[in-house]
């Protein structure tokens, strides 16, 4: 086995290290050494004094805070007063209600299910994540190019960056858990990547030209761009044949 | 105090106001320390523990007693306080242990009755972290102070920060590889 990497020994610093980094430590003199510098260095990063609250803290917070609260509505029952003959036409008329709507609903799908359902075959739902997806990278690509080419002017400039990295965050994280769910290793692997460095733009209070040239160094936006690059080439096959498919049963 | 705690989420749900008081004297002196922990200053920490519990009651109906009421109460703290100091133009402050009252330290780096070369060395090592923490983007800050002083999982900071679980791995990796490479010269290793 190869030494142990940096980031392993943190991990193993912070108790979350696998058995086997933990097995080649305590085999291996030169990962020892290099752990016990780890620690050293970790081991003498403090924490500034936390003040200490007194006691009656939580008591000054909430005075401080109940006059802003409104209470909730109480969530009374309004047909409480309702005598019991009232309550029991009200069950009997909704569970007529629900028999009608469930008897209507069966003879409309016997009239309806003559029609092929375009929208909801396998094929078409494929194809509007694909479509949906390709958006996305294209959309990340083009961010990604910007940033490697970016040289900000002005406050303007890295404002618009940010806020589009803020958009692509939230749609990247929603289509990352669904790659993963769906059993994509390859592309939750280059969207959880991506993830990292849509975050670092987004949460960066004074994004600058230092500051992108310190992501693009620190997170290989390159490598990035790249991996984005293949997989919307591939979306983009995928795509392409599921119309021919389409065409060819047409 | 979990159980009870969704007791009393339903009393104050069900229009008792009041009952909100027991939670935020059970669980004000621990979003204090985090926020403390991120923004670096008395007076913007307690500003952030009463947005907290505020936003907190605000958004009450949408807690769904998943984790306990501290845990969600604490995530909103965080995201306050990193909205805090993502803030353009707002630095975190950093108080050295040696400068606040001995008794409230909870880490020192040199011993009360060292010599004073000893002393003067603890404060420079002690100020050049604090400037090295403030070179950390937000993400890496927070990520970093959740996992090394909070003593958090890699789940619990991804959970918090509303990150992947690797993004957030990813951040503590970055952060410590900085402040150990800014640290370095003082520490004289590598």
């Amino acid at each position: 086995m190869s030494h142990l990497s940096d980031d392993e020994l943190i991990e193993l610093y912070y108790a979350e290290g696998t058995s086997a980094a933990d097995a080649h430590l305590k085999a291996c003199r030169e990962c020892s050494a290099q752990f016990a510098k780890v620690q050293r260095s970790l081991d003498a990063i403090g924490s500034a004094a936390v003040p200490q609250r007194g006691p009656d803290y939580g008591d000054r917070v909430w005075e401080t805070l109940r006059p802003q609260l409104i209470p909730f509505e109480k969530k009374t029952l309004r047909w409480r007063g309702w005598t019991n003959w009232k309550a029991a036409a009200m069950l009997a008329s909704c569970a007529i209600l629900l028999v009608a709507v469930f008897l209507g609903g069966r003879y409309w799908e016997r009239i309806t299910t003559k029609e092929p359902n375009i929208a909801s075959t396998p094929q078409a739902t494929q194809r509007v994540i694909l479509v949906v997806l390709t958006d996305h990278l294209d959309r990340t690509e083009r961010l990604l190019v910007r940033l490697e080419h970016a040289g900000l002017k002005d406050r303007t400039d890295s404002a618009q960056l940010q806020s589009e990295a803020q958009e692509l965050l939230a749609s990247n994280r929603l289509y990352r858990v669904t790659a993963s769910n769906a059993g994509d290793p390859e592309l939750a692997g280059a969207l959880d990547r991506l993830e990292g460095v849509l975050a670092e733009i987004a949460n960066d209070p004074k994004l600058s030209t230092a500051g992108i040239e310190r992501v693009r160094k620190d997170m290989n936006t390159k490598g990035i761009l790249f991996e984005i690059r293949i997989l919307r080439a591939r979306s983009s096959d995928q795509e392409s044949g599921l119309n021919t498919a389409k065409g060819a049963t047409i | 105090m979990q159980g009870n705690d969704h007791s009393v989420v339903r009393a104050v749900l069900a229009g008792d106001k009041e009952a909100y008081g027991a939670l935020v004297r059970a669980h004000s002196a621990t979003v204090f320390q985090v926020a403390f922990r991120i923004v670096g200053n008395e007076a913007d920490a307690e500003e952030i523990v009463q947005e907290a519990f505020l936003r907190g009651y605000q958004r009450l109906e949408s807690y769904q007693g998943r984790s306990a009421f501290g845990t969600w109460i604490y995530r909103i703290a965080v995201n306050c306080a990193l909205n805090r100091i993502s803030q353009p133009g707002i630095e975190p402050e950093y108080r050295h242990g040696e400068e606040s009252n001995p008794e409230e330290k909870t880490v020192q780096l040199a011993a009360q009755d060292a010599d004073p070369e000893r002393v003067l060395l603890s404060r420079e090592i002690s100020a050049a972290q604090n400037l090295a923490m403030q070179r950390l983007t937000p993400t890496e800050k927070s990520a970093f102070i959740l996992r090394h002083l909070e003593e958090r999982s890699t789940t619990e900071i991804a959970e918090v920060l509303n990150i992947a679980p690797n993004a957030a791995k990813q951040a503590v990796f970055r952060a410590v590889q900085k402040l150990r490479r800014e640290l370095a010269p003082l520490r004289g290793n590598a």
